[in-house]
């Protein structure tokens, strides 16, 4: 029995040592990445790794509250990317005087349009 | 006493298996271009790898009120996951300034970025220059 926990202990910190390598990186595109997107896609990211390393530990440790403590983590991390989401919209549809909040996906594709066609008529004009 | 070793084992193997997962999922955010493309990558580690080093720690765990915390756990992600993607794609799709571009990768491996095809939308962008150049 000893022998079983000392072999599972020694294996499963290999596997929370991954994962915290993965969340440096995932740290440092989070840091290059050239949008405000990516860096929520890697900041959740970290969030699911986080809940990994929890999970193990909690079994690997041999600690009951641990579970409590990932799925409290699992909940708060949904909040917060949420709430990252909504007020970048709404800053973004701030600072660019839009109006409409379901039809500026439409917006933006208009506008594309319309710098597109700008261009075309610049040319033709040269 | 061989019975702990096999359920030792699967748990390994379950555990190996979402790390290996989760490994993918980053090498893809990393090496992907547009945050869309991230996304799916991403999408890979927070089902699959999830469920999968999840599943290893219920496995090693046995039946217990912690085991079913955990599967807790399974659920509660496996919902609120699309929700977290379709909010982040909601933001890049209003946010992106060039999203209609279409990145074209060549056999000589050139880069080439096609505008598409904008013929479509000529009624409403001609009505847009109408009102912008009433407000200039």
């Amino acid at each position: 029995m000893e022998l079983i926990q000392q072999v599972y202990a020694a294996v499963m910190s290999v596997a929370v040592v991954v994962l915290a390598v993965l969340i440096v990186i995932s740290i440092v595109r989070s840091i290059l990445g050239p949008g405000i997107s990516d860096r929520i896609i890697a900041v959740n990211m970290i969030g699911t790794m986080v809940i990994m390393i929890t999970a193990i530990l909690s079994v690997m440790l041999n600690e009951n509250y641990l579970a409590d403590i990932c799925l409290i983590y699992a909940m708060i991390s949904f909040l917060g990317v949420v709430l990252f989401c909504k007020v970048y919209t709404g800053v973004y549809l701030q600072r660019k005087h839009m109006l409409a909040d379901l039809k500026a996906i439409e917006d933006n594709l208009d506008k594309q349009a319309a710098d597109h066609e700008g261009l075309q008529e610049e040319e033709v004009a040269r | 006493m061989i019975g702990e070793w096999i359920r030792v084992l699967v748990s390994f193997g379950l555990t190996v298996v979402g790390v290996a997962f989760m490994v993918a999922a980053v090498f893809g955010v990393n090496r992907f271009n547009h945050a869309l493309n991230r996304m799916h990558a991403a999408a890979l580690g927070d089902t699959l790898g999830l469920l999968f080093v999840i599943l290893g720690t219920i496995i090693m765990r046995g039946l217990s009120m912690d085991s079913l915390k955990l599967a807790m756990v399974i659920i509660f992600f496996w919902i609120a996951s699309p929700v977290c993607s379709h909010m982040i794609s909601r933001l890049e799709a209003m946010t992106d300034e060039s999203l209609g571009e279409i990145t074209v990768l060549e056999k000589n491996n050139a880069v080439r970025v096609e505008k598409p095809d904008m013929e479509k939308k000529e009624k409403k962008s001609s009505a847009k220059k109408k009102k912008g150049g009433k407000k200039r």
